[in-house]
């Protein structure tokens, strides 16, 4: 990769940190994500009501150090769709002055972003973590569904089958990369796919 | 003096040609023999008697056929038209802004008849008549910006204004060199601008950015903005790549200067009155080499830019593959003699 470059448009992910003012927490986690959701109490156990939502997976599973460091307030979650359900749910009773943490693939992140968005929570007010893998989500700009979890320099996409490599934009709505066609002028003529978002 | 319209396509058969009046009014974008980018942003005054800058928006002779392209394009893909819900007030702006202009300034093809807030709106080239209640979206077949943006040349932004930035809210893109709406809807300025190359390191967007900030209601501006596009097709749009980016391998030196097209985008900005939103409108003028040529001026020039181009750039603007063809046949009309400064076709 050329040196100096990067994706302007792409979010810079930090490492979860407590908004002391808050007058709640709301922490969304899956998978590598729990780890970020411990560092997060091993810096503090704030006053304010505390909510966790936690989806464990195969590879990472760290509920049964949470159930014990969040006594109240953990839900543990099997599947995305639940996670994103109870969250609708949570959020249609919280308050302004509520902050919303977020740890997880990216994938998982912005699936969570979008349904915050719903109740007016701006990009700007939520806290993300990538965890546990470089995996993308890529949207597709001719038929436009987003495969998600691409860890490949070129991916084939879920809707329409063309082979998509990432044009240098990510979109915060969308939640996604840009995918192009990558053959539209030569058809037939990949590059070697490989494996740079493990 | 009324247009005469033509019938023409952007796509497939490509019924395209410029007037010998259109190519002497084309807006040649190249004052020098280098290009690079700048904040070549001027006030949009009004400009002398038939040049595209007479008026705030340019009606000229392919305008029925651009509209009816845009119709095309939007059948296609509804994708193409996108407002976020907060972008009403814009809206009726955008109606209010481009009725009076073309009512005013084209009164043998538009008219504008208002009695307090009952509009009538007469379009006599496309054959539209519509009577509304201003700022009432019910008595509209369509979104308010919409009705309007099908019946105005070029594509347009809605940029509302908050957090110190610009956000792309709303827009009407059918004709954009490469970049996506549906993707960049709802971006701030400098996320929608990342994929433009050195930009960034020129600290131009931010300058650019910083001007508009402060642009004021009544005092437009204008800029241009340029490409090579290769046959005269207004939707190069990301969304149909895989139709158009095949026609870059059929450029050959025999056919060069009749399948390549300057493309010009005379990019102006509004502050809106009620929503303090800017509309950002960008009308794409296209002219071949071959047209381009009838004054040799100007293919002088365009070879000195061309010759000269930065890498990165003719890597953008996807001209990688026809670009030494391009330079070989504009190297004719070059002679090695000093040009003065300016745009001037002769």
């Amino acid at each position: 990769m050329e040196r100096g470059y990067w994706i302007r448009s792409k979010p810079v992910y930090t490492s979860l940190l407590w908004h002391e003012k808050a007058t709640s927490h709301l922490v969304v986690a899956q998978s590598q994500g729990g780890m970020a959701v411990l560092k997060l109490f091993q810096l503090m156990h704030p006053k304010q009501a505390i909510t966790v939502l936690y989806m464990p997976h195969a590879e990472a599973d760290y509920s049964k150090t949470l159930i014990k460091v969040v006594p109240d307030g953990l839900q543990l979650l099997e599947t995305e769709q639940e996670v994103l359900a109870k969250l609708d749910s949570v959020l249609h009773g919280m308050c302004m002055g509520m902050r919303l943490y977020i740890a997880g693939s990216e994938d998982f992140m912005w699936s969570v972003a979008k349904v915050a968005n719903k109740f007016g929570i701006e990009d700007a007010g939520m806290m993300k973590e990538l965890t546990g893998t470089l995996a993308r989500p890529i949207y597709c700009v001719h038929c436009k569904a987003t495969t998600h979890g691409v860890t490949t320099n070129i991916g084939e996409c879920s809707g329409c089958g063309r082979m998509l490599f990432v044009r240098d934009h990510f979109s915060r709505k969308l939640g996604a990369y840009m995918g192009l066609m990558i053959d539209a002028e030569s058809p037939g003529e990949l590059p070697d796919i490989e494996e740079i978002y493990p | 003096m009324a247009l005469a319209f033509k019938q023409e396509t952007f796509r497939n058969d490509y019924q395209y040609s410029n007037s010998p009046n259109a190519i002497k009014r084309f807006p040649f974008p190249f004052a020098e023999d280098q290009y690079m980018y700048s904040v070549n942003i001027e006030p949009h005054i009004k400009g002398k008697q038939g040049t595209v800058c007479e008026f705030p928006f340019d009606v000229d002779e392919h305008y029925v056929g651009e509209c009816l392209d845009k119709q095309i394009t939007l059948d296609l893909d509804r994708g193409r038209y996108k407002t976020l819900p907060h972008m009403m007030d814009a809206q009726w702006d955008f109606v209010e802004l481009t009725m009076e202009a073309l009512s005013n300034d084209y009164p043998e093809h538009f008219s504008l008849i208002k009695d307090g807030l009952n509009w009538t709106w007469e379009n006599k080239p496309l054959n539209i008549k519509q009577s509304f209640v201003f700022g009432d979206a019910s008595t509209m077949p369509m979104d308010p910006f919409e009705f309007m943006s099908r019946q105005v040349q070029g594509d347009f932004v809605l940029l509302d204004q908050r957090d110190e930035t610009l956000y792309a809210d709303g827009g009407f893109v059918t004709s954009q060199a490469d970049w996506s709406l549906a993707f960049d809807v709802g971006m701030s300025w400098r996320e929608w601008h990342a994929p433009v190359p050195r930009a960034t390191e020129l600290g131009v967007m931010d300058r650019a950015l910083k001007y508009l900030l402060n642009l004021q209601l009544g005092s437009p501006v204008r800029r241009l903005n340029w490409t090579m596009t290769v046959n005269p097709r207004l939707d190069t749009s990301p969304e149909n790549y895989p139709l158009w980016g095949t026609d870059r391998n059929t450029v050959n030196p025999e056919n060069v200067a009749d399948k390549v097209h300057l493309r010009v985008e005379l990019q102006s900005l509004f502050r809106l009155p009620r929503s303090n939103a800017i509309v950002f409108s960008i009308r794409c003028y296209l002219m071949s080499l071959k047209e381009l040529s009838s004054y040799p001026r100007w293919a002088k020039r365009l070879h000195r830019v061309q010759k000269t181009m930065h890498p990165d750039l003719i890597e953008y603007k996807g001209m990688t593959k026809f670009h030494p063809m391009m330079v070989e046949w504009l190297s004719k009309f070059d002679d090695g003699a000093a040009m003065d400064l300016g745009t001037h076709p002769e």
